[in-house]
């Protein structure tokens, strides 16, 4: 963990995105702000359609064809902005900065290039290596993330391996390039059990090892609260609540959070209570009104919430870095136990 | 996988057979006498029914219908085609004569569509809706709707008559094969560039496409480098189907350009009811259809990792 | 039908795509009211003329009205080629069902003939019918009708074979409905469904092979006006008189153009396509009118 004096690798500041379709248009990110700093892990929590993965993979460009994207804001990598360039040096800023791990391995994949090949003509391109050097370096790579016989397996194609194998390809690809941040979008959802475990173990091995920072996207608490240093909870768009992992998992402040927190059956080991849930589903995001999103299915929702924007503040009084969204949740204090 | 390969050679030849057997059979089944015919040639029209009777029993033309077939078969096979009604020159000359300017007509033009057909498919890919995506589509829809006759005569027009760079009918020179290449490769190629264009964005729509540009390519390295080996298999399949289709396009083409091809050949024999030499040519094309469609569909067996390995296992 | 074509949502037609197909059909119905000369009426005393008042597309080597010829080939195109279309339906739909219906062995035979038939291209399959029974419109009728029923047959019996395996087939057998019954009501539906929509768009196809056909000599026979004759025709006055085989000739391309674009309409794979600038333009305004909105709200509240 690193503390924040430090210069943030990957920041976004008041980040809008609206996706267009013939049909719908949806305020997908709605003024978010976020910091990732060298080293650490920050997961990114929320439901599908919170705005996740749009968030994060939409100032690097990399939203699926087909949707028409407007982002504005700003977005910055080691100091130099993500917005506004041209699709080649954005491409450039991607390869030498990030590498992305995808939830499915098996579509995420291209099915016509043989696993080994695929890796060393990254490194070569990215490391600037000579052909041999980055066979060499691709056999590393499938060392280094535990594919056993890297050399047999270096002339597979991906359906010839399984999903977990090809996670751990995944994730050599995304090392290839030597990457300051990894961005990892629901790495383990699309895996079995057994397997999800050591794909996350990998996972935090390499950010220990390497010190490369992580943004973990997962709706999944548990793999939140095994990896991460710091948390966002996004909801409809808009950053709930922010702070360390020990902070905003045991002592959750936002109505959303708790509600969060309550369906999920037993993240630790400590609860016993019913799993509680949140009432109704997230918000229509496709018109834009007044108020607090979450405001619909609070359980302490009053009236100035359905007519003012929340605020993110910081928790002063305990740890600068704790932010919530929520001024009625604020004003009755910090700290109540998430089951009350 | 050879297993694979050996069993679609076998459907091949078997489509073959029943093919030519249908053929032949429909053909013999023609009203107009082959003996009647010959006879008329030899004698004038005043030939004897004697005369008709002893060229059909020279022939075989009595012997009921497999035996008939599985004689003209062995010999079609052997090389021997029998002799045009026509021009009484046996079939198997005309063929030595005629197949190469055809053959070369369907390489030219295959080639000529093939590039273009990947250029113009990719150029609208990259330009993914622009002005320039917009006007190669148009010109795919009128080059897959001009007849390829009207193609050669705009061709003529404006190469020969108005240019005058291009001989408008062909010799022997190198320049001659130019507007019959184009006229035949036109519609193969609109035909190609659309599932080219079509494809291509079905693919870049696919998730490993989103992980190119996660790796760090532009969007014409994610094209070039993920999106377009995977169009292979329907690009090939498509160009197999149109290849063959290119047939009717060297049928057209030949007599535009008054080329001595099997096209030519064809027409000519539908017209003065040359049944033998009909025979003889819709063989070769069933040979030629069937030929390139295995070649492809071995080739897309080849292509694609996931049939090639899974068979191999 | 697919959603889009049921009359009740006219307004959502693709009319963008049909407008040129109708226009063709209108002109090929109407083409004996709008055509200000007999087509096939020869005046020595203007042959080979250009443009003019009153020959608007000019003339042809008989002096024959090149615009009444243009309109009256439409006609001509269009006859043959929806005659060629029902027959090729009406039979392959027949045989095609009837194939998937009974099955067993006489599936079997049919299909390989069905196979056969479309492993040739269609052209040469017409041609080679030409070649058994002779040259003329009607032999060309009948030789493109045996080259193309087959398509629609194996069309029919896909639809046929998995609609039979579909549970209210069986739930209306267990009733006691008979087989006619069973078919026409419940299977022929979705077989017309799927193939009409293809014939609208095969018709291109076809207004070609007409053309293609008559061209080389073994279709439509002079006098008829038929546009590929007439560029015939007009090949022998290709150098001094160009307009003989340009007219001809893009009538063709477009009236196949056009049914081409209805084809390509139906047949594309609905992939998610980005916006164009100028519609992203529009929502991006009506996205920040709605914004402005928003805070102003929020600012009174």
């Amino acid at each position: 963990m690193s503390d924040s004096t430090e210069e943030p690798l990957f920041s976004v500041r008041d980040l809008v995105i609206d996706l267009y379709t013939e049909q719908v248009s949806v305020r997908a990110v709605d003024g978010v702000s976020l910091d990732v700093y060298p080293g650490e892990v920050l997961a990114v929590v929320g439901e599908s359609g919170s705005g996740k993965t749009v968030m994060t993979l939409g100032p690097l460009g990399l939203l699926p064809e087909g949707v028409s994207v407007d982002i504005r804001g700003y977005a910055e990598c080691s100091g130099q902005s993500l917005l506004a360039r041209s699709g080649k040096e954005l491409a450039r800023l991607r390869g030498e900065n990030f590498g992305i791990i995808f939830q499915d391995p098996i579509s995420a994949l291209n099915p016509m290039k043989k696993v080994g090949p695929q890796l060393a003509s990254q490194a070569m391109r990215l490391r600037a290596v000579s052909k041999a050097q980055a066979r060499v370096i691709a056999l590393e790579l499938l060392q280094r993330t535990g594919i056993p016989d890297p050399e047999g397996r270096y002339n597979c194609y991906p359906h010839e391996m399984s999903g977990g194998m090809l996670q751990r390809v995944m994730i050599a690809l995304a090392l290839a390039g030597n990457p300051k941040i990894l961005i990892a979008d629901e790495p383990t959802t699309a895996l079995d059990a057994t397997v999800q475990a050591q794909i996350l173990e990998l996972l935090q091995d390499i950010q220990r090892k390497e010190n490369i920072a992580i943004v973990l996207i997962t709706h999944d608490i548990s793999v939140v609260a095994q990896m991460a240093d710091r948390v966002a909870v996004l909801y409809a768009g808009r950053v709930a609540e922010y702070g360390t992992m020990e902070d905003v998992l045991t002592r959750p402040i936002h109505p959303y959070t708790k509600g969060l927190l309550s369906s999920v059956p037993d993240f630790r080991g400590q609860r016993t209570e019913p799993v509680t849930g949140i009432p109704g589903s997230p918000p229509d995001q496709s018109s834009l009104l007044p108020g607090c999103r979450f405001a619909e299915r609070c359980p302490a929702a009053q009236h100035q919430c359905r007519e003012k924007r929340p605020a993110l503040v910081e928790m002063a009084d305990v740890n600068k870095a704790h932010r919530v969204a929520c001024p009625i949740a604020v004003s009755e204090g910090w700290g109540q136990s998430n089951d009350s | 996988m050879f297993q694979l390969i050996a069993r679609r050679t076998l459907l091949a030849l078997a489509m073959i057979l029943a093919a030519s057997a249908l053929t032949f059979a429909l053909i013999s089944a023609a009203p107009g006498n082959v003996a009647a015919l010959i006879a008329e040639r030899t004698a004038g029209p005043a030939a004897s029914a004697e005369l008709v009777q002893s060229i059909a029993d020279d022939l075989g033309l009595n012997d009921p219908l497999p035996v008939r077939y599985g004689r003209w078969l062995l010999g079609s096979v052997n090389g021997n085609f029998g002799e045009s009604l026509r021009t009484g020159k046996p079939i198997a000359d005309e063929f030595a004569e005629r197949a190469p300017v055809t053959g070369l007509l369907l390489l030219a033009g295959g080639a000529i569509a093939f590039t273009l057909s990947l250029i113009i498919g990719l150029l609208g890919a990259i330009s993914n809706g622009g002005p320039l995506d917009k006007l190669l589509r148009a010109v795919s829809l009128v080059g897959a709707s001009a007849p390829n006759f009207f193609v050669a005569a705009l061709l003529v027009m404006l190469f020969s008559v108005t240019l005058g760079w291009l001989p408008a009918f062909a010799g022997s020179s190198a320049a001659s094969w130019i507007m019959p290449s184009l006229t035949i490769a036109l519609f193969p190629m609109s035909v190609l560039s659309r599932v080219v264009r079509v494809n291509l964005q079905e693919v870049m729509s696919r998730p490993f496409a989103t992980t190119g540009f996660a790796m760090g390519y532009t969007r014409f390295g994610v094209l070039a480098r993920e999106a377009l080996p995977n169009i292979a298999v329907p690009y090939l399949t498509t160009f197999g189907a149109q290849f063959t289709l290119m047939i009717i396009g060297s049928i057209v083409v030949e007599t535009v350009f008054a080329l001595k091809g099997i096209g030519a050949f064809f027409i000519e024999a539908i017209r003065f009811r040359d049944f033998i030499s009909m025979q003889a040519t819709l063989l070769s094309f069933i040979v030629f259809f069937v030929f390139v469609n295995l070649l492809v569909d071995i080739i897309c067996l080849l292509i694609d990792p996931r049939i090639r390995r899974q068979s191999n296992a | 039908m697919p959603d889009s074509l049921k009359l009740s949502s006219i307004a959502k037609w693709p009319w963008a795509v049909l407008t040129p197909v109708l226009l063709f059909v209108a002109v090929s119905i109407l083409a004996p009211w709008i055509t200000p000369y007999d087509p096939a009426a020869q005046d020595y005393s203007a042959v080979l003329q250009g443009f003019s008042q009153e020959h608007w597309l000019g003339t042809d080597y008989l002096g024959r009205d090149m615009f009444s010829r243009i309109i009256a080939g439409a006609r001509v195109s269009l006859v043959a080629m929806s005659i060629v279309l029902a027959a090729a339906l009406i039979i392959g739909v027949m045989v095609g069902s009837f194939a998937g219906y009974v099955g067993g062995r006489t599936e079997l035979v049919l299909i390989s003939l069905i196979d056969i038939i479309l492993s040739l291209p269609s052209l040469v399959v017409a041609l080679a019918f030409i070649g058994i029974i002779g040259p003329g419109y009607w032999s060309m009728i009948a030789a493109l009708t045996m080259a193309w029923w087959a398509n629609y047959a194996r069309m029919s019996r896909a639809v046929v074979t998995s609609e039979l395996h579909q549970p209210y087939i069986e739930a209306a057998r267990v009733m006691g409905a008979g087989h006619l019954h069973i078919f026409c009501r419940h299977i022929l539906p979705h077989v017309l469904a799927l193939v009409v929509v293809y014939a609208s768009a095969d018709a291109g196809a076809l207004v070609l092979a007409i053309a293609t056909l008559s061209f080389l000599g073994l279709g439509v026979e002079p006098p008829t006006p038929e546009w590929g004759q007439m560029l015939v025709d007009g090949m022998n006055y290709l150098e001094q008189y160009p307009h003989l085989v340009i007219l001809p000739g893009l009538a063709l391309t477009l009236v196949v153009s056009s049914f081409n674009l209805l084809g390509e309409h139906f047949a594309l794979k609905k992939v998610p396509k980005g916006l164009s600038k100028r519609r992203l333009g529009i929502l991006k305004k009506r996205r920040a009118r709605e914004e402005m909105n928003m805070l102003e709200q929020e600012a009174k509240a």
